[in-house]
């Protein structure tokens, strides 16, 4: 059945919004209201007409729970856990370093070629150098180099390259770890790009564990960087840090 | 409520800060409307949690062409609670009408004067103004109290067909009175 007069329409959809339209007349109604647009704009108009008088009431404030209950309702599902972070990560994972030894020992013909043939960068480093060549997990390839100066005074600038035109996920960061000594919670580098070449600048204070440090790692984390300080998210590439 | 159109449509785009500034600017007035109608705390502070949540997941199909942001939750509020109170076998929650009626039948100073601090309101409170006493008792007392046809009659005592010919009348006579002040202040 469907409602041609139309003062019989909008009667119906001014009882419907005041309330008083109740029991089967309202799920009627509400059923013709799916399938006709025109309706729907009577009935748009008579909340607009209406809903001032809610303005007559008295502000109740609601309790604070129930701004605590929304925000866990809204809250994004939680996302995928980072491998075991419950018992302190991927660093304090033996299976790790392993790899990590690994990865970094079939990489150091690759370490030796880069620095040989990469004079420009060469003539930066008037004395020794730190390298990392950091690999792909997967395919053990070289993914990201970083080098820097050890023993400087000051800042450290990292020279991180980035090898072969990478692309980042939508809303993630890519953020530098230096794991200071295996086991040993890594501590942050700041975050980089996709560039191919970039400097990083290190805070002064961590030259020192910097220069002594047993490696490097590159984690996706949130937008913004790690929230807690520490990875949460999966490690791309890492690798070991050589004097050369 | 001015800003609630900005906070709006910033929600639409999953701006949790903006939706919390929402929260804290209407949740007061939504929270009131969905007492008015169900009568009890508890379950009004459980329809304003629903009704929230799903503002914000329904945020960006809002559509501030057709609707005002606040008539858009108002609406999601009260169509909760009407549920509510209409539900199979609800319990009750009491709660003395009786000196409410008595302010909407008066002229003079009352609830009408509070509507007068907003744009959409003056007109509805000039409107209301207009309309014989008992017919804008019956909205008033429908619309925030969420009562029905028959537990007007009672409330009012007064027989089933008066109450319905109260309303259709103070409805009629709303609507061609709020439109033509719209109109008019439109044109001007």
């Amino acid at each position: 059945m469907k409602i041609t007069d139309p003062k019989a329409r909008g009667m119906l959809a001014a009882e419907y919004v005041l309330g008083t339209l109740w029991g089967g007349a309202r799920a009627r109604f509400e059923l013709w209201l799916r399938s006709d647009p025109g309706l729907r704009r009577e009935v748009a108009h008579w909340q607009q007409r209406l809903e001032p008088l809610s303005a007559t009431l008295e502000e109740v404030t609601p309790d604070p729970s129930v701004w605590a209950a929304i925000q866990r309702d809204i809250a994004p599902p939680a996302r995928a856990p980072a491998p075991a972070p419950e018992r302190g990560g991927w660093w304090q994972n033996l299976a790790f370093w392993r790899g990590f030894s690994l990865a970094t020992a079939s990489l150091a013909a690759v370490l030796f070629g880069y620095v040989a043939l990469t004079p420009a960068d060469h003539s930066g480093f008037p004395g020794e150098a730190m390298v990392v060549v950091m690999a792909d997990p997967q395919t053990s390839a070289p993914a990201m180099t970083v080098a820097w100066m050890p023993g400087d005074p000051g800042r450290p600038k990292l020279r991180v390259k980035v090898i072969g035109h990478q692309t980042m996920e939508p809303d993630t960061a890519w953020e530098l770890w230096m794991v200071p000594a295996p086991g040993q919670s890594p501590r942050s580098l700041g975050l980089i790009t996709t560039h191919e070449t970039q400097t990083v600048d290190v805070p002064a204070e961590l030259r020192a564990a910097l220069d002594a440090a047993a490696g490097l790692a590159m984690s996706v984390e949130p937008k913004g960087g790690s929230p807690t300080g520490q990875p949460t998210g999966p490690v791309l590439y890492s690798g070991q840090c050589v004097k050369i | 409520m001015d800003g609630i159109d900005d906070l709006m449509a910033r929600c639409t785009l999953r701006d949790q800060r903006a939706f919390a500034e929402l929260y804290q600017r209407t949740s007061g007035r939504l929270l009131a409307v969905a007492l008015r109608i169900v009568r009890r705390r508890d379950w009004a502070e459980d329809i304003l949690q629903e009704s929230f949540v799903s503002i914000w997941h329904h945020a960006p199909e809002f559509d501030r062409v057709r609707s005002a942001p606040m008539t858009w939750m108002t609406t999601i509020v009260r169509n909760r609670a009407l549920d509510w109170v209409r539900r199979p076998r609800h319990e009750t929650a009491e709660e003395d009408l009786d000196g409410l009626a008595e302010t909407w039948v008066d002229e003079g100073p009352g609830p009408l004067d509070r509507l007068t601090s907003e744009a959409g309101g003056r007109a509805l409170a000039h409107c209301l103004g207009e309309l014989p006493g008992q017919q804008r008792q019956s909205i008033a007392l429908a619309y925030l109290h969420g009562l029905s046809h028959s537990e007007l009659a009672d409330h009012l005592d007064q027989p089933l067909g008066t109450i319905k010919t109260w309303i259709r009348r103070g409805l009629e006579k709303l609507r061609g009175c709020v439109d033509a002040i719209e109109t008019g202040g439109r044109a001007t």
